[in-house]
């Protein structure tokens, strides 16, 4: 391994990770996006999904929403709007998003209005996050079954 | 009511602070695109004078009375820019009942009031709209520009009320504190890779960076609330102490009084009998 360098997630509400890692996958905004160490200076816009890194206590997955990355100085910082463990999302709250937000699409056709339209893309957004959710939920879990 | 409110002001100052790194790394971010954008910047509409001949402000006050000057302060900075800008034709976004009905028995034009969240419950979600509300309103051509009066908050003994402008992006910030932050970034754009452009980027900082900036200044007008609250309710204990110390004293006074004069009648009654 090319050694590390620090990870520091930063939400509205607080830090969530601030930690040396060795990997981390983030969901850029087309496609998922490795970083190693000694990454070139970068700017990116992040979608809602999964971000996954290896530290020191093996690998670690966390859901961000919306948001950036960018990487200087062997540093790493994602600035997000939601930040959470497997253990801090709510399951329930989740799914019934997921609900609801796909009733919401089942509903509406064509958008003819720009509200429609509008509304449309933030039931797609919330989709997005909610599915995102429940996978981290799921990696999450699943780790803990192999550790 | 001294301990509520040093409580409350305690958990808000809290938020305020762990708040402070995502709003500053926004605008970094944020110098950072508008480095690389150059002059281009001036043509996005967010970062022009708006079209329009009315002024929209935003104004941040408190839900409930007993915090002092905390509210008048706030009027007070208002009316000044008012009689300095008679030309403007304001046109009001209220936070807090205090200041809506202040506002709007004065007669002043008043576009929302804003009731949900109440400031208590402030969360990101509930800056997140007012700043796309203000957006929005920039966006429809009718203002010139958007003002936020807001009580800043420098200690639990100092607020002061503030005006800031919020939009066009660039005429009080990404303001002179982050200049600093702007002139590295500006150093540094060279080669650094962007994901996926700057415009992409840029479009999605402008909002980022806006609702941080109504967060802040909603959490600070409130934990500027609370330290005011504190202080006028500290206030109004130690002048209640003292108040009851005085008529003690004044109580006890009276009661020996009375006991002398009835010993004195006895004593009196006595000595006649003999």
């Amino acid at each position: 391994m090319a050694g590390e360098f620090t990870l520091r997630v930063i939400t509205p509400n607080r830090i969530v990770v601030d930690e040396p890692v060795e990997s981390v996958q983030i969901p850029a905004l087309d496609g998922s996006m490795g970083i190693l160490p000694r990454h070139a200076p970068m700017v990116a816009a992040l979608q809602a999904g999964v971000l996954r890194y290896r530290g020191r206590s093996g690998e670690q997955v966390l859901f961000v929403s919306e948001g950036f990355a960018e990487v200087r100085d062997n540093l790493l910082r994602v600035v997000s709007e939601a930040g959470e463990t497997a253990g801090e999302i709510d399951e329930k709250r989740a799914r019934e998003a997921e609900q609801r937000a796909r009733e919401r699409l089942a509903h509406k056709g064509e958008a003819a209005t720009a509200t429609e339209a509008f509304d449309q893309l933030r039931a797609e957004g919330a989709l997005r996050r909610a599915l995102m959710r429940l996978k981290v939920l799921e990696y999450g879990s699943r780790d803990r079954v192999r550790s | 009511m001294e301990m509520v409110s040093t409580t409350k002001l305690r958990r808000f100052q809290d938020r305020a602070v762990a708040s402070r790194p995502y709003a500053n790394e926004i605008a970094q971010l944020l110098g950072h695109m508008a480095g690389v954008m150059g002059d281009r910047l001036g043509e996005r509409p967010l970062f022009r004078p708006g079209r329009g001949k009315q002024t929209a402000v935003l104004v941040v006050t408190s839900e409930r009375g007993l915090c002092g000057a905390y509210n008048s302060n706030m009027f007070r900075v208002v009316e000044t820019w008012l009689s300095k800008n008679p030309g403007k034709k304001p046109i009001f976004f209220v936070y807090g009942k205090k200041g809506f009905q202040y506002l709007s028995k004065r007669g002043f034009e008043i576009e929302r009031f804003f009731v949900e969240p109440p400031l208590e419950k402030l969360d990101y979600r509930g800056a997140k709209f007012v700043a796309s509300a203000l957006r929005e309103a920039f966006l429809s051509g009718r203002f010139d520009e958007v003002l936020v009066f807001y009580t800043a908050f420098e200690s639990v003994a100092r607020f002061v009320p503030t005006r800031v402008t919020l939009l066009p992006v660039g005429a009080g910030g990404p303001d002179a504190r982050q200049g600093g932050a702007r002139d590295s970034a500006k150093r540094s754009t060279g080669d650094v890779i962007l994901e996926p452009d700057v415009e992409t980027l840029l479009e999605k900082l402008v909002p980022r960076y806006l609702e941080t900036r109504i967060y802040n200044a909603l959490l600070e007008s409130l934990t500027s609330e609370y330290a005011s609250r504190r202080m006028s309710m500290k206030n109004a204990t130690d002048a209640a102490t003292d108040m009851q110390g005085v008529l003690k004293k004044q109580y006890n006074r009276k009661r020996q009084e009375t006991i002398t004069k009835e010993l004195l009648d006895i004593v009196g009654g006595a000595e006649a009998v003999r």
